[in-house]
């Protein structure tokens, strides 16, 4: 007996899931690399590194508990919207790429 | 003035001008969610979506700048390859954001979306980064 509604139309939100997933792997990959690369110019900066790969593992982690938690909200038909976690990744990609830029140009010029 | 009922309203229409947005704002955008209405939430998340395809975007870029840069230690050049895939991917995480916050504004005050040039200067960022690859095996 198939359902009457679907409270996901579209898979909408477990694609946004989904993608937030993907993004926090690329963070975490990108977290080793810059964890080695800046470890190679300075040892205590490969904690540079490390801070984006637990982030990254952290928005992995928050992805999943909160699609959990949509289920109630969406079978009430409430909108769920994430601005601070859109905040919150846009910040740390751009001060995590502005780090490994600027510690590549220093390692360049050392 | 008589107020349209839902279902006469043309969607594509604006309610109203939208306010000008100061020049600073245009470079570092407000939290949208403080304009307008919620769209339909649909589009909220195919934006929200979008902002995350590019934002892998420049961590995929900064993990090749990376890599260049940590791998190939004998090969000339693989600095210019490195730090160069390291700006794109610092260039399109700053813009990303952005993209994002506007695109919600235009959405939330039912005005036709902003354009981007992003698409575009990511193909030729990553067109002279290709270049630069190919010089660099030429030369070694």
């Amino acid at each position: 007996m198939r359902p009457d509604t679907v409270f996901d139309p579209m898979m909408q939100h477990e694609r946004t899931a989904l993608a937030w997933e993907r993004t926090a792997i690329a963070s975490m990959v990108s977290g080793t690399l810059l964890a080695r690369r800046a470890g190679d110019l300075h040892v205590s900066l490969a904690a540079l590194g490390v801070v984006q790969v637990v982030l990254g593992a952290a928005l992995l982690i928050w992805t999943g508990l909160r699609y959990e938690q949509l289920h109630a909200p969406l079978r009430r038909g409430e909108s769920p919207v994430h601005p601070f976690a859109v905040q919150f990744i846009g910040i740390t990609t751009v001060v995590f790429s502005g780090a490994a830029m600027v510690i590549a140009i220093a390692s360049t010029l050392a | 003035m008589t107020p349209t009922p839902d279902h006469d309203r043309n969607m594509n229409q604006p309610d109203e001008p939208p306010p000008p947005a100061r020049p600073l704002e245009r470079w570092f955008p407000r939290d949208p969610t403080t304009v307008g209405d919620d769209p339909d939430y649909r589009f909220t998340l195919a934006n929200e979506r979008t902002f995350l395809a590019w934002v892998r975007t420049a961590l995929a870029l900064s993990a090749g700048g990376l890599l260049a840069l940590t791998v190939l230690d004998d090969v000339r050049g693989e600095e210019f390859l490195g730090i160069g895939l390291l700006v794109i991917s610092f260039l399109t995480a700053a813009t990303a954001y952005r993209r994002w916050a506007l695109n919600e504004r235009a959405m939330r005050l039912n005005t036709p979306l902003p354009p981007s040039r992003l698409p575009l200067l990511m193909a030729i960022g990553v067109a002279i980064v290709a270049l630069v690859a190919a010089l660099i095996a030429a030369l070694n």
